[in-house]
């Protein structure tokens, strides 16, 4: 009992904490559900009065939500799997078998990691106009995967240091190719590793604003993340649909997160 | 000999493929750009493309709004990782004091709980984060001034105030996990010991924790301080957009404002070298301090 009272403190400041960090998302949620006149209330409300899902459904009707997000849902997949493969495959190649000069392409890559992506981002506008694939989902997908590859490769490669190198030895000797060997028995061993990598190249494809902005100014090839952007217009903004939106592309990453915490975690200790 | 060239050749087909990636989509961009950082090029103006040598660095190095840009960046960096690294080792402090203090040391569902509530900023996307405080911090029907009973326009009358708010709220949460996994590692019979020689709350931080997570959070705040340096954008676009005026136009903003709302391209091309070269630099010093064997921050 006493203990108790003793940390009772504690639980205050932190409860306290918590609500600030949860407040935000909170407030967004229920303006979600409230109708327009509420919403632009001086006195504002802590609950809709009039309770409406006429937000979540003007995102489909007039915002285009249902193409906006197929478009999210490709560029993450593919930037997911692009960073997956190549990314592995690299890493496992620098770990086990180093080639002349693989040190320092290895620096080279990792160093890339630090680079300001809106430098980057130029060149590749320039690149990208020249190839003619301003405007196309494959413009973005490659701008988010060239600045996530590094970072696979940063937390993969000393992932596969770590692993016992006598099992894939023995079936080295038993005639099986590396490649064979790198699918076969690295990449399962591996699966932590790459579920780590997973989610942190699933949530940088779906959040990407900066390449979407800059290659993409048809809603063909937009993300969810643009949709919303494009809900402040010069001369109205479009609080509501806004507010739901803001739900509607958080809940995946949520979810997501949630699930794989103990990844995320792993991650973070990594070095994201 | 030959067994060795096999070696090698096996490696290349594994990591070929992801060189070339990086190759033609970061190391030719980056050259271009070092090209394109001595001419003028202003697309839709005009599609000449003039040789104009060290103009664009000349203007760099004199310009007043590069020099305010480069102040800026340095201010939300400083402040915004300070405040950061406050919070959140004080929160991770009191957090690990309720999972310290259960005898299994295996999470309480308190602790649980807590832990979802602030993965929940880390796991908003930018864009959405952005305006949840755009809403919250609205100077007529945002629910902060009406708590405060202040009329306040914060994004206008104090930008840099509530850009850091917003980037702090989304980063405190990564800085909190990290400090709160380097104090649960700690040994706990040392913070019996320490309640044994008598040591108070304070000291018992100064004398056991402090020490014992030094070296993860000087990587942390490394790492936090180069990214908030380098990458701070999205928050600062969709919230202010660099304004009012140019109150809050951090470096990687201005890149991209003189490229594609100025349509500079050889000026904002030599600012994305410098910005390359500064990062760069930072990203040497990180790695080559010693402290960080990549991919683990020991």
């Amino acid at each position: 009992m006493a203990k108790a009272i003793k940390k009772s403190p504690t639980w205050i400041i932190l409860i306290l904490f918590s609500l600030i960090t949860l407040f935000p998302m909170f407030w967004m949620l229920i303006s979600s559900f409230k109708i327009e006149q509420e919403i632009y209330l001086e006195d504002p409300t802590w609950f809709p009065e009039v309770f409406t899902l006429q937000n979540y459904k003007d995102l489909f009707t007039k915002f285009d939500f249902g193409l906006l997000t197929i478009n999210t849902v490709v560029i993450t997949l593919t930037v997911v799997l692009i960073c997956l493969i190549l990314g592995t495959m690299a890493s496992y190649g620098f770990s086990r078998y180093p080639f002349p000069g693989s040190t320092i392409a290895l620096g080279a890559l990792l160093l890339t990691r630090m680079v300001t992506p809106s430098a980057l981002v130029l060149p590749l506008y320039i690149i990208m106009e020249k190839w003619g694939l301003l405007n196309t989902l494959t413009s973005i997908i490659m701008g988010i995967s060239v600045l996530n590859l590094p970072f696979v490769i940063w937390i993969m490669k000393p992932f596969f240091d770590d692993l016992p190198k006598e099992i894939e030895e023995a079936a080295q000797l038993d005639g099986l190719s590396p490649f064979r060997i790198f699918w076969k028995i690295a990449l399962p061993l591996a699966k932590p590793a790459l579920i780590t990598v997973f989610l942190f190249t699933f949530i940088a494809g779906w959040v990407d604003v900066l390449f979407a902005m800059t290659f993409s100014t048809v809603p063909d090839a937009m993300p969810l993340t643009m949709g919303l952007l494009q809900m402040q217009t010069g001369y109205k903004v479009y609080w509501g649909p806004m507010m739901a939106g803001g739900i509607y592309v958080t809940v995946p990453t949520f979810v997501l997160s949630y699930v794989l915490q103990k990844y995320l975690i792993a991650g973070l200790r990594s070095g994201y | 000999m030959k067994r060795k060239w096999e070696k090698s050749k096996s490696g290349l087909t594994l990591t070929i493929p992801s060189i070339i990636f990086v190759f033609s989509l970061l190391i030719y961009p980056i050259v271009y750009l070092f090209t394109l950082s001595f001419k003028e090029y202003s697309p839709l103006r005009s599609s000449e493309i003039k040789f104009v040598g060290l103009e664009n660095y000349k203007w760099l190095f004199t310009s007043e709004q590069v020099g305010h840009s480069i102040w800026l960046t340095i201010v939300f960096t400083v402040s915004s990782v300070l405040v950061e690294v406050i919070i959140s080792l004080f929160i991770a402090v009191l957090l690990s004091k309720l999972m310290i203090g259960t005898k299994t040391r295996t999470k309480s569902t308190g602790s649980k709980i807590f832990y979802s509530i602030f993965l929940l900023p880390f796991a908003t996307p930018a864009v959405a984060a952005a305006i949840a405080w755009k809403m919250l911090l609205h100077p007529l029907f945002g629910p902060v001034n009406d708590i405060l009973n202040k009329n306040i326009a914060w994004f206008t009358n104090y930008p840099m105030v509530s850009v850091v708010i917003v980037d702090a709220w989304k980063m405190i949460p990564m800085v909190l996990f990290l400090v709160l996994a380097a104090i649960m590692s700690i040994d706990p019979d040392q913070f019996e010991a320490a309640k044994m020689d008598g040591a108070n709350g304070f000291q018992e931080f100064i004398y056991l924790t402090m020490p014992s997570i030094k070296s993860v959070l000087s990587v942390t705040v490394a790492f936090r301080a180069v990214d908030a340096f380098t990458k701070v954008f999205d928050v600062v676009y969709m919230t202010t957009g660099g304004g009012p005026g140019n109150k809050t136009e951090v470096f990687p903003l201005l890149i991209w404002k003189t490229a594609f709302s100025h349509l500079h391209f050889g000026k904002a091309s030599a600012l994305a070298i410098v910005a390359i070269i500064i990062s760069s630099l930072l990203g040497i010093l990180l790695i080559s301090q010693g402290k960080i064997k990549h991919g683990k921050s020991n």
